[in-house]
């Protein structure tokens, strides 16, 4: 069993260090932005994106676990990406969305200021995060290189992952 | 393989059954030992379990039941006499027999954990032979019968290496072989109809008899009938689980049609379609309370499940501590959820383990004292409202409070003065706390200072309550109060501040109003006077950190929560009502915060968070607020006019003009907004604490009589001033604004100068 789940580790480690071996290999990414950043996720891992809708606040959280929300019937945490990176708070506004993002075990919704677009880009141009900031609790899966823009891939387990 | 999988299973299952209860029965046969009819169903279930165990090559169990069965078949035919030590014997070996189908499940075989039969299989020969009187042909027929299941057996599993010839010579034989079986069978059957009949005949004749009889042997007899016929189907339990949580769903969407329901009701208050609303409504909430409870009854078990095994632990514990008990049960047919009988089944060992050894004196002591030698443990279950009730009743020396003081301060539980101030039903509740102990020494019985402190936790982790009650030299009365089920509750709605929170209804004991100035600080503590007791008090916006607006009521609402054995005043701001709620997780995410049971989504929509009361407790420790003193201080200081905000809604630019030109000569700042919505948002955003709003009522969007009607919701905002300036001057719009919650109503046109006064007059800024 364990060595079975090596295996599988080993594969998907190989697959982040040498991404330029699958050459053709598309990454389809969904795009936003939080302060000046432009940030994206892989389309898999989003299970829908929604007009901001009320929450409830829990006590006992860090600041940028905002609380929970009705997602039909479903009881869904809430967490600010701003005030996770660290960035002024500002208001809500029309372009606020909430992406709900689905991992193994988890799901939680998180704010974005605005949303981009949906993104093809090609393994080859995604580069693994340079060490200097990788420290930062590894959110950072790679950064996609576009003609004209940059962009940070955010890793979804470790968004998913409790930190507290 | 598949096949043999599932009857290994099915024998498994009903092993199980069968253990459990010829514990029970065996304890009732020392009582009565010439109760044929009970010898009669303890062998069988000691010759199924060795036929099937036979059947199926677990060697070892089936020489353990050989020899047992044995032994029971001497004591049926009144060769052997029951005594203490033949039980002793027998009871051992059905404890090696538990395990060995413990082995069974876990591992697979009997083999695996190496039991040693010898030395009980001597001793359970050396009883069976003790009177040996002939009579061998009974056992020898047994023998033979045995055999043919073990051939059988054998050759069953041996199918898969047949050819096809021998398959069918082999099937044409076992066809003969099973005609035998079925005649056999026939004859047999036979005879437990008999004494079925039997069976039927004896409830009948005792029922009418009163409770002339010893009251324990009145147990099993309801059992017979309950066993002779009974249409059960066995579902899985995730089935069941499945089934809730959609009931729980339904029960959500009930709750928002009741909402939705009185919001129409208000807005259409005399239109004929109402009526028929109504009775929609109001079957379907009905119905879905009915499937509710129903659904909630299949998981139902009832506590005989856990009770069952009190007997013979009583038995033991009583022979272990050579003291006379008995036990009486009643209630065991009480049913409640699946998930809380297998909660409290260690608890009650707990007590009763206590009360046994604690609390029931020696023999002689006892006669001293002028009370029969034999002690007695009652074990009561009933139901009351929403809850059951499980009580635990000892004739025994009961708890002395001063002894139980000074225990505790011997182990550094309390300190002195908490000893002195101490009711006596405080200082029985100090038997719960961890480490407290009242035995001299430790005895494989008790006397660690554990024990009690499971009860607490397991109980607490149930949203029961505990009490003790208890007298010295008479006895003692341990009471668990233990909701029915966990899934869905009834639930207090509190608000604090601008937020909501459930607290489970179970816990609540009372509510009460009280004026602000009965709140007494004793040594930094904020504590109540309630009748006769003094009663810790906390604000629950401390204990979430809710964001405060100050709030000059002159009164408090609190919440009194008690759980296991202790309480708790909390203070909040409103109470919202009482609502069923089903309690949903928050998730991996958001599992296990601190003073946080769950969430669960109320008619409206939102979610609202449930109150872990037992955390709440440990919380409300932490809590340094003193609340008198924050009710003291006042608002924020505001040194010039320019510090005070007033908001102006209107959608014509020219009307926000000339009010604000009105209000210039006060020197206060404006904010404008162009209709209701917009107003609203200001407000909500925070931005700026507004002292007065001017509303105009015709607008788009939102009007002046709704943004009213919201403001008024925030209760941060309950005493601000609204002023409404309209030119709608009928008396019934008059009405229609004080209903909203305007404070002021301004007619158009005005005086710039009668504006002024009245704003000034609201944010109390009079002029110099």
């Amino acid at each position: 069993m364990n060595n079975k789940l090596n295996q599988v580790l080993k594969k998907q480690q190989k697959q982040i260090s040498e991404p330029e071996k699958i050459e053709d290999d598309i990454v389809q990414l969904v795009g936003f932005v939080i302060g000046n950043e432009e940030y994206a996720i892989p389309i898999l891992n989003i299970q829908e994106i929604i007009k901001p809708i009320d929450y409830t606040r829990v006590p006992q959280v860090p600041d940028y676990v905002l609380g929970v929300f009705n997602l039909r019937g479903d009881v869904i945490p809430l967490i600010d990406l701003r005030s996770k990176f660290n960035l002024q708070a500002v208001n809500q506004n029309e372009e606020t969305r909430y992406i709900v993002l689905k991992g193994e075990d988890n799901t939680a919704g998180f704010v974005i200021d605005r949303l981009t677009e949906a993104i093809r880009i090609k393994k080859n141009r995604i580069s693994p995060p340079p060490e200097t900031i990788n420290s930062d609790s590894g959110m950072i899966y790679g950064i996609g290189k576009r003609d004209d823009s940059m962009l940070t891939i955010l890793k979804v387990e470790v968004l998913l992952k409790r930190d507290f | 393989m598949d096949d043999i999988q599932e009857i290994l299973e099915d024998f498994l299952v009903e092993a199980f059954e069968l253990v459990e209860q010829i514990d029970q029965d065996l304890v009732e046969l020392e009582n009565n030992p010439e109760d044929l009819e009970l010898l009669n169903r303890i062998f069988r279930v000691a010759h199924t379990v060795k036929g099937s165990s036979s059947f199926l090559n677990f060697d070892v169990l089936t020489k353990l039941t050989h020899h047992m069965e044995d032994v029971l078949n001497k004591a049926r035919k009144g060769e052997l006499k029951i005594t203490a030590e033949v039980m002793d014997v027998v009871l051992k070996s059905i404890d090696m027999m538990k395990e060995l189908l413990e082995s069974i499940r876990d591992n697979g075989n009997d083999s695996d954990i190496n039991m040693d039969l010898t030395d009980i299989c001597k001793d359970l020969n050396a009883i069976s032979e003790g009177e040996e009187v002939v009579q061998d042909t009974q056992a020898e027929e047994k023998v033979e019968v045995e055999a043919k299941i073990e051939t059988e057996a054998e050759e069953e599993i041996d199918y898969s290496k047949l050819s096809d010839a021998e398959v069918e010579a082999e099937i044409e034989r076992l066809l003969v072989q099973k005609k035998e079986e079925t005649k056999k069978r026939k004859e047999k059957k036979k005879k437990t109809e008999i004494v079925e009949v039997k069976k039927e005949k004896t409830p009948s004749m005792q029922a009418p008899k009163p409770v002339a009889k010893k009251p324990a042997s009145d147990a099993p007899v309801k059992k017979h009938v309950t066993s002779a016929v009974e249409q059960t189907i066995r579902v899985e339990v995730k089935r069941l689980d499945h089934l809730m949580n959609l009931i729980g769903e339904l029960v959500l969407g009930k709750n928002r049609l009741l909402k939705i329901y009185d919001d129409v009701e208000e807005r259409y208050e005399g239109e004929k379609f109402l009526e028929e609303l109504n009775q929609v409504v109001s079957s379907v909430s009905l119905v879905t309370t009915d499937l509710q409870i129903a659904v909630m009854k299949t998981r139902m078990l009832p506590v005989a499940k856990v009770f069952n095994k009190f007997p013979r632990m009583i038995r033991d514990l009583s022979r272990e501590l050579n003291k006379t008990i008995e036990l009486k049960v009643t209630g065991e047919d009480t049913e409640l959820d699946k998930s809380i009988v297998e909660e409290i089944g260690d608890p009650l060992v707990h007590i009763i383990r206590n009360s046994c050894d604690h609390g029931i004196e020696e023999g002689e002591t006892r006669i001293l004292k002028g009370k029969p030698s034999g002690g007695t443990i009652e074990l009561k279950a009933y139901h009351e409202g929403n809850n059951i009730v499980i009580e635990i009743v000892d004739d025994g020396k009961g708890l002395d409070p001063d002894m139980l003081k000074a225990k505790s301060l011997e182990k550094g539980i309390i300190t002195e003065r908490e000893a002195d101030s101490m009711s006596n039903k405080e200082a029985f509740n100090l038997v719960f706390k961890p480490g407290f102990s009242t035995a001299a020494k430790v005895t494989s019985v008790s006397g660690r200072g554990v024990g009690m402190d499971v009860v607490k936790t397991n109980i607490e982790k149930l949203n029961g309550i505990i009490d003790v009650d208890s007298e010295v030299d008479k006895g003692t009365i341990i009471k668990l109060k233990i909701p029915l089920t966990l899934a869905i509750i009834q639930a207090l709605l509190v608000g604090v501040q601008e937020e909501f929170y459930a607290v489970p209804l179970g816990s609540v004991l009372e509510t009460v109003r009280i004026p602000l100035d009965e709140i007494y600080t004793v040594e930094g503590k904020n504590v109540l006077r309630l009748r006769d007791e003094v009663l810790s008090l906390v604000r629950l916006s401390d204990i979430f950190g809710v964001e405060r607006v100050f709030d000059n009521n002159e009164h408090a609402y609190v919440v009194v929560i008690g759980l296991a054995e202790s309480k708790l005043g909390i203070i909040v701001d409103s109470l919202v009502g009482q609502e069923e709620i089903v309690i949903k997780s928050m998730g991996d995410y958001l599992k296990g915060i601190e003073g946080i049971a769950g969430a669960t989504i109320r008619g409206d929509g939102r979610v609202t968070l449930i109150v872990d009361v037992a955390a709440l407790m440990d919380l409300a420790k932490n809590v340094k607020v003193d609340i008198t003193a924050v009710s003291e201080e006042a608002n924020k200081k505001k040194e010039s006019p320019s510090d005070y905000y007033v908001l102006v809604v209107d959608d014509s630019k020219m009307d926000r003009n000339i009010m604000k030109k009105a209000m210039s000569p006060i020197g206060i700042s404006v904010v404008e907004a162009g209709n209701g919505q917009e107003a609203l948002n200001i407000i909500k955003s925070g931005e700026y604490s507004f002292d007065a709003i001017l509303i105009d009522i015709e607008m788009p969007r939102m009007d002046g009589y709704t943004l009213a009607s919201e403001i008024r919701k925030y209760s941060k905002y309950k005493n601000l001033p609204l002023i409404a300036v309209t030119s709608r001057t009928s008396k019934s719009d008059r009405l229609r604004g004080v209903e909203s919650g305007m404070s002021e109503y301004i007619t158009k046109p005005y005086s710039p100068e009668y504006l002024e006064s009245v704003v000034r007059k609201n944010i109390k800024l009079l002029a110099e």
